[in-house]
């Protein structure tokens, strides 16, 4: 048998040094938002009070929760398929293989760059200032929001697919577009609406929390129970929610591995 | 399937073809290929085979000289001009290249995308006439029972079957077959060489095929061309090739690796 070379020595120097920075770190960044723990400690009575005026949650105020929380659903399932339509084009034209040509795949790249880097509560508060407070600009928020996520990911996804089949299509003088409809789609396929689905998962989270600024659904019930200290009100909210998400979740997920 | 004879003439005039790394792919090729010609190429591997049958319908593109089909020259740049040369040669891949989820008939109508207008193929409204020539092709290679069985449940022999009907549905003048028989075994291997040579004498379609074994080349050749590193070193008929000229082909002497059928070297 072949001789097992002997394991090369643990670098110590670069373990104890990255341990180093990383307290360091830690401790330079507590003291610069003022984080101190025996404040905490003095505080929790505060938190304390607040968690038993939390419970027991107020069953009597959930048939007023079906409402809004249909309007929450309404709000992920607009963005999801808004967004889900409008991040077929985006994607291609950003994978490598498949794009129109450098300036084209370089403007999109940026576009989507753009899209992920601002935050889903910025354009929560843009399509409200724009369209008005209420579930359209929530939906609004939440098409971008969706074109970020399955764009990014599709568009990966898509430049590594068989480059074969797309040849054979152009080989038969097929266009770009039958090309990418006949060659590249059908092997994306799967993926794409794996995608969605988690992107659909993302929007029901996120059009909760869009709800605090405005744009409707169960998320607006949520800040005005809170202002008014109603809460026990907002406990039912949140394992309402809670419950409703889990359920979301595990509906899109076996989906998703059914199709994987 | 009409198929006008006069058709599908090919002429490489001073062809060069240098690849981005450097590589010689096809060196001065000064060659004719008449209409209805059964052409098998040989060479070893990185040859420029496949350069050659992926510069007649421009997937490679010249450094320079010229390719003309029937006269016209292969467009270098991609855009109509180039489809509609496409439209007209069928090509047959040794991985078939098929959309493995969809039906055989979705696959053959893929190569009825040219003659079509493009929202009918969009939206799949295929006119009856193009569903007919794809059914015929079918036919033409005996699989037509198998039209709406998805294309991953079919053998690689079957699935190759499926690929030269695809070439067909085309109408094409000239089929080009890159390695059409390498990822099949022994039986399906003469079998779909029959089906090519049957269809080249039936319907007077030029067709290329670059082979790597040369028992096949000699079987079902009519003319053959032998490269070395993108360039010509034979061209003549396959009746009177000689292994030497195979050696000189190759470079070397000959192996079991070279054949199909081991039998043949003695």
């Amino acid at each position: 048998m072949a001789m097992v070379p002997p394991k090369p020595a643990r670098n110590w120097p670069l373990w104890g040094g990255t341990i180093a920075f990383l307290v360091a770190m830690s401790w330079w960044s507590a003291h610069g938002i003022g984080f101190s723990l025996t404040e905490l400690l003095c505080n929790s009575a505060g938190g304390t009070r607040l968690l038993q005026e939390s419970w027991p949650p107020d069953f009597a105020f959930l048939p007023r929760l079906i409402d809004p929380f249909m309007e929450t659903i309404y709000i992920a399932i607009v963005g999801t398929v808004v967004g889900g339509i409008l991040s077929i084009p985006v994607a291609i034209l950003a994978a490598r293989n498949l794009t129109l040509g450098p300036i084209i795949w370089f403007a999109d790249r940026n576009f989507m760059n753009i899209l992920r880097t601002l935050p889903d509560l910025f354009w929560a508060m843009l399509f409200a200032t724009a369209v008005g407070f209420g579930p359209v600009a929530g939906a609004l928020a939440l098409s971008v929001f969706t074109i970020a996520v399955i764009s990014k990911l599709w568009s990966e996804s898509l430049e590594s697919i068989d480059m074969g089949m797309p040849e054979a299509v152009r080989a038969c003088g097929g266009t770009w577009l039958q090309m990418v409809q006949f060659g590249a789609i059908p092997q994306g396929l799967q993926h794409y609406v794996s995608y969605a689905l988690y992107a659909f998962e993302l929007n029901v989270r996120a059009s909760m929390v869009l709800g605090l600024v405005g744009a409707g659904g169960i998320g607006m019930i949520l800040e005005t129970q809170r202002a008014n200290f109603e809460y026990e009100r907002v406990t039912m909210i949140i394992l309402a929610v809670l419950v409703a998400v889990l359920i979301i979740e595990q509906i899109s997920e076996s989906i998703r591995k059914r199709l994987a | 399937m009409s198929n006008n004879n006069s058709q599908g003439s090919i002429r490489f005039t001073g062809a060069n073809i240098v690849y981005p790394n450097g590589t010689v792919g096809m060196k001065d090729l000064n060659l004719e290929i008449k209409p209805g010609e059964f052409v098998v190429i040989v060479g070893s591997s990185g040859a420029g085979k496949s350069t050659l049958l992926r510069a007649v319908n421009g997937l490679n593109r010249l450094t320079s000289g010229q390719i003309e089909v029937d006269g016209v020259a292969v467009p270098q740049k991609d855009g109509r001009e180039l489809r509609l040369l496409r439209k007209r040669v069928g090509m047959i891949f040794q991985d078939f290249r098929l959309v493995k989820r969809l039906t055989v008939m979705s696959n053959v109508l893929i190569g009825r995308l040219a003659h079509v207008p493009g929202w009918r193929a969009m939206f799949n409204l295929w006119p009856a006439h193009d569903k007919e020539v794809a059914m015929k092709a079918l036919e033409r290679v005996g699989i037509t029972e198998k039209a709406w069985i998805k294309a991953s449940q079919l053998s690689g022999g079957q699935q190759q079957r499926v690929g030269i009907a695809r070439a067909l549905a085309q109408e094409p003048a000239i089929i080009l077959a890159d390695e059409p028989v390498a990822s099949l075994d022994p039986v399906t291997t003469h079998q779909i060489m029959q089906d090519l040579v049957r269809i080249n004498r039936e319907l007077g379609i030029t067709t290329l095929v670059n082979l790597h074994f040369l028992d096949l080349a000699r079987k079902y050749g009519q003319r053959i061309i032998g490269l070395r590193f993108g360039e010509l070193v034979y061209d003549g008929s396959a009746a009177t090739v000689t292994d030497d000229d195979f050696r000189n082909i190759y470079g070397r002497d000959f192996t079991e690796d070279d054949v199909l059928d081991e039998d043949v070297i003695d």
